[in-house]
C-alpha cells in the first residue's frame, strides 16, 4: 500500500516552515550551535529551536502549561495541514487519525518533577507538572487542538520511531475508514540528555556534526519536530515502509541496515538516500548498506545541518526526501565517499535509512507518482 | 514486508485467534497461579517496599516479588543491565512461547507508560550525588528507553520482530493488542505478539500522589465511597494470530479477539467527559468493530481505577450501553499496572472465558446510587460467558476497549 505524502511541517534550530528550512539547507546553512549549562557548571553544545520559529503556535488553553515539545509539535502539525489545504472540522476530524513519535518526550518536565522530589520530598511535588511528562501529553494535546476524537496514537522508541510511526499510520490506513493521519515526531533538548548521551560516549563536545566522517566523533543534540500529513494519494508517495529489525551490538547494526536496504531496493535502486549518519557508529553501519544496495545514489546526512533530534530526526529525514523530490535539489551538507553534489538525473526515488542508537532500525522510500 | 493473506477484503475480515498467553503480576507468576488468586478474590496489595513512601498519601502498591524474579530464569535473567520489568516480560513471554512453540511474530505491539523509569530515577539520584560509575551510567541510559524491555524479551527468545511501543498511557496495553488485532484483521499480518508492562517507580507513584488519584485507604472500585487507585506492575503478552493459519498449523486456539474501539477524550489532560463520552465511543466501536450487539457481552472487566471521575464517567457509559451485564475491576486485587493493565486484564478477560467464571471487584461495601451497575461483589462467581469486553482508559484521553470470544470447537 503506498500513501501519499499531502503535506508537511517542520520546526528545526534552522527556522520553522517546509520552505524556510529546505532554502536554508541548499544554501548551505548549518544550525547555529548554543549551549546549555546542567547544574554543576557542566557545559554541552546545543541545536536549539529559535523563538521565533514558534510564533505561530495558537494561544489555545492546552498550550498554556505545556512543555517546548508540545508546541514543536502543534506548530508542525498545523503546518503540515495547512501545506494540504485541510482545514479539520468535526467531519473530517472523524476521518483523520493522529501517530505521534518520540523519543525522550518531555524531559524538562519530567526531570523538573522529579528534582522537587529529590531536592525536597514527595510533598513538594506538583500536580501540574506531573501530567505534563506522561508521552503521551503533546499528542493529547494535538488532538485537542485539532479536534481529533478517533484514533490517536503516541510511539515510543529511538530515532527510527518515526519510521516506525509512519509505518503505523500505514497499518490504521488499511484497517480504518480514514482519509488521512497525521503523524508527527517530536523531542525537546535538555542538558540532561546532553550529560545522558555524553555518558553513552555519543556526543561530540563542541561542533560540527560531521555525517561519515572517520573516525566518528560524536553528535549534537537537536530539537524541534516534523510532520507529515497522509492521503490515499498524492504526487509524492511513500511507495514502501520497511518497519525493520533490531540490533544487539552496535557491531551489528550494520547487518541490519543492510536487512532494511535490500527490502527496500529490492525493486528498484534509488536514486538519493537520506542517511541517519550523525558521527557516531550509526555512520558505519549505514555506509556498508548503501555501498551494497544502492551504490550509485547521491547521499544526503541532514543531521549534519540539524543536529540529532532523536524522535523527530526520522521525520525530517522524510521531509528531506520529500523535498529533493519535489525540488529535484539536495542540499551538500554533507560529503560521503565524494559522493556529494546535486545529482546528475532526476531524482525519481529517495530512500531513507535510519539506524537508531538504541537496537532499532528502519527505513523507508519516497517516490513521485 | 508482512505476507498478504488472501483475505485483505475490509467486507471478509480475517478471524484474529488468541493462540498463547503469559503474564507476571501481584496475583502470581504465569497463568495458573493468576488464575488461583482470582478464584480465591486474593489481595495483593502490600506496603510500598521499593522506595521510601514516607510524605505521601498512599502508601500501598501491587508489586511483583524481586525475589521471585530473581529466582526464575535462567543466568542471564539475572544480567545486572536487565530492568526488573524486562524480567517481567521475559517471563511472560517464555510462558507464551511455551504454548506456541515456533510463533513468529511479524511485529509487535506492546505498551508502556514509563519503560525502565526507574533507571531514569538511579540515574539522576547517582548524577546529584556524584556517585554514579561512567559504566554503571552508560547502562542505565541504553536500557531505560522503553522499548528495551521488549527487545530484551525478544532477544531471550531469538525474535527480531519490529517493535511499536505504544505510550497511550494507561490504555496502552489495550491499544497493542487492539491495534495489533486490527494489523492481522486487515489481511497484511500473520502473526502479531501484543502485550504491556509497566514498573513501579518512584516518579509515577508520586505524581499519581500528588494529583490526590491515589488513595491512603483501599481501592474500592466502584464503590460509593471510593477514594482513589492504588498502583501496580507487571507484565502480559498474548500471541496473535490469523485463525485461520492457526487452524492449518494445528495450534490451539484459546479465544477470538473479535472487536476493537479507540477513541480520544479531549475534554481534559487527565480527566475524563463526565458524560462517559469517550467511554462509550471506545466500546461502540468495539462492538461495531465486532459486528455484535450489546446483549451478546456477558461480562466487562472494567477499567475501574477506583478515582471518582474514571468510575463515574465509565460506570454511566456501561449502564447506558449494557443492560445488567457483569461487572467487575479486577484493580482493587493488584493495582493499577498502567501501561500493562489491559494486556493483564485481556489475559484475566481470556482466564474468565477458559473457566467460565466472573472475577471480582474486590474492597466493595457500597453501591453507588448514581451508577447503575451490576457489580461482582468481593467474591468471584460462576458464569456462562461466551463474549467479554474489556476496557482501559488512560490521562491524554485516550481511550479503548477489545473484545474476545471463546471459539467454538
Amino acid at each position: 500500500m503506498s500513501l501519499g505524502i499531502a503535506g508537511m511541517g517542520w520546526v528545526t534550530p534552522l527556522g520553522s516552515g517546509v520552505d524556510t528550512v529546505w532554502n536554508r539547507l541548499l544554501n548551505g546553512e548549518v544550525s547555529s550551535a548554543g549551549s546549555i549549562e546542567g547544574p554543576m557548571g557542566q557545559v554541552y553544545p546545543i541545536y536549539a529551536v529559535p523563538a521565533e520559529a514558534t510564533a505561530k503556535a495558537p494561544a489555545h488553553p492546552r498550550l498554556r502549561r505545556s512543555s517546548a515539545i508540545s508546541r514543536f509539535a502543534v506548530v508542525a502539525g498545523l503546518a503540515a495541514l495547512e501545506d494540504a489545504g485541510v482545514t479539520l472540522n468535526d467531519e473530517t476530524a472523524a476521518r483523520t487519525a493522529l501517530v505521534f513519535a518520540v523519543s525522550n518526550g518531555g524531559v524538562v518536565y519530567t526531570k523538573k518533577f522529579y528534582h522537587e522530589i529529590v531536592e525536597s520530598g514527595a510533598k513538594a511535588a506538583s500536580p501540574l507538572l506531573f501530567p505534563e511528562t506522561v508521552f503521551n501529553a503533546p499528542a493529547s494535546h494535538l488532538a485537542a487542538i485539532l479536534g481529533i476524537a478517533g484514533a490517536s496514537y503516541t510511539l515510543v522508541g529511538d530515532g527510527a520511531v518515526g519510521i516506525l510511526a509512519l509505518k503505523m499510520a500505514e497499518d490504521l490506513m488499511a484497517s480504518h475508514a480514514l482519509d488521512r493521519c497525521l503523524v508527527v515526531g517530536a523531542e525537546e533538548a535538555d542538558w540532561l540528555l546532553c550529560d545522558a548521551y555524553r555518558k553513552w560516549r555519543l556526543l561530540r563536545s563542541a561542533p560540527p556534526i560531521e555525517p561519515f566522517g572517520r573516525p566518528p566523533r560524536g553528535m549534537i543534540l537537536s530539537e524541534g519536530a516534523g510532520a507529515v500529513l497522509l492521503t490515499r494519494s498524492a504526487a509524492l508517495q511513500i511507495d514502501k515502509i520497511a518497519a525493520g529489525t533490531n540490533f544487539r551490538k552496535q557491531s551489528e547494526a550494520g547487518a541490519s541496515v543492510q536487512e532494511v536496504f535490500s527490502e527496500l531496493c529490492r525493486e528498484n535502486e534509488s536514486d538519493l538516500v537520506v542517511a541517519s549518519a550523525n558521527g557516531t557508529f550509526i555512520d558505519e553501519a549505514e555506509r556498508g548498506g548503501i555501498a551494497a544496495a544502492c551504490p550509485g545514489a547521491k547521499v544526503l546526512a541532514v543531521k549534519g545541518a540539524l543536529g540529532e533530534s532523536v524522535g523527530a530526526s526520522s521525520l525530517w529525514q522524510t521531509i528531506a526526501a520529500a523535498q529533493s523530490l519535489r525540488t529535484q535539489q539536495v542540499p551538500q551538507v554533507s560529503s560521503f565517499s565524494g559522493e556529494a553534489g546535486p545529482p546528475s538525473g532526476k531524482i525519481r526515488r529517495a530512500l531513507v535509512s535510519v539506524c537508531g542508537l538504541n537496537q532499532q532500525v528502519a527505513g523507508l522510500r519516497v517516490a513521485l507518482s | 514486508m508482512p505476507e498478504i493473506s488472501p483475505s485483505t477484503d475490509r467486507l471478509n475480515p480475517a478471524r484474529v485467534a488468541i493462540v498463547a498467553a503469559g503474564i507476571v503480576s501481584p496475583l502470581g507468576f504465569g497463568l495458573h497461579e493468576t488464575l488461583g488468586s482470582l478464584r480465591e478474590s486474593r489481595d495483593c496489595v502490600t506496603p510500598v517496599t521499593r522506595f521510601a513512601v514516607d510524605h505521601t498519601r498512599c502508601k500501598t502498591a501491587g508489586q511483583v516479588s524481586d525475589e521471585r524474579l530473581a529466582r526464575a530464569g535462567e543466568p542471564q535473567l539475572r544480567s545486572e543491565r536487565l530492568h526488573r520489568v524486562a524480567r517481567m516480560m521475559i517471563l511472560a513471554l517464555e510462558e507464551a512461547l511455551e504454548q506456541a512453540p515456533g510463533f513468529q511474530p511479524q511485529l509487535s505491539v506492546v505498551g508502556t507508560t514509563s519503560g525502565g523509569m526507574t533507571f531514569g530515577e538511579e540515574y539522576y539520584r547517582g548524577l546529584k550525588g556524584g556517585r554514579i560509575s561512567r559504566r554503571r551510567a552508560a547502562s542505565l541510559i541504553a536500557n531505560y528507553t522503553p522499548q528495551k524491555p521488549v527487545m530484551d524479551a525478544q532477544e531471550t527468545f531469538g525474535l527480531t520482530a519490529p517493535c511499536q511501543v505504544i505510550a497511550n498511557a494507561c490504555a496502552s496495553g489495550t491499544n497493542a493488542i487492539g491495534h495489533a488485532f486490527e494489523c492481522i484483521r486487515s489481511g497484511h499480518y500473520q502473526r502479531v505478539l501484543a502485550g504491556g508492562y509497566d514498573a513501579l517507580s518512584e516518579l509515577v507513584f508520586v505524581g499519581f500522589d500528588s494529583l490526590q488519584a491515589s488513595t491512603p485507604e483501599r481501592c474500592r472500585p466502584f464503590d460509593r465511597e471510593r477514594t482513589g487507585l492504588v498502583l501496580g506492575e507487571g507484565a502480559a503478552i498474548l500471541l496473535l494470530e490469523n485463525l485461520e493459519s492457526a487452524r492449518a498449523r494445528g495450534v490451539t486456539i484459546l479465544a477470538e479477539v473479535l472487536g476493537y474501539g479507540i477513541s480520544t477524550d479531549n475534554h481534559h489532560l487527565t480527566q475524563p467527559n463526565p458524560s462517559g463520552s469517550g467511554a462509550r465511543q471506545a466500546m461502540e466501536g468495539a462492538l461495531h468493530s465486532g459486528g455484535i450487539k450489546p446483549q451478546e457481552i456477558d461480562y466487562v472487566n472494567a477499567h475501574g481505577t477506583a478515582t471518582p471521575f474514571n468510575d463515574a464517567a465509565e460506570g454511566k457509559a456501561i449502564a447506558e450501553l449494557f443492560d445488567g451485564v457483569p461487572v467487575s475491576s479486577t484493580k482493587g486485587m493488584m493495582g493499577h499496572s498502567l501501561g500493562a493493565a489491559g494486556a493483564i486484564e485481556a489475559v484475566i478477560s481470556l482466564l474468565a472465558l477458559q473457566n467460565q467464571f466472573l472475577p471480582p471487584n474486590i474492597n466493595f461495601r457500597h453501591g453507588d446510587a448514581d451508577l447503575n451497575l451490576n457489580i461482582i461483589a468481593n467474591e468471584s462467581q460462576a458464569g456462562s460467558l461466551r463474549t467479554v469486553l474489556s476496557n482501559s482508559f488512560g490521562f491524554g484521553g485516550t481511550n479503548a476497549s477489545v473484545i474476545i470470544r471463546a471459539v467454538d470447537s
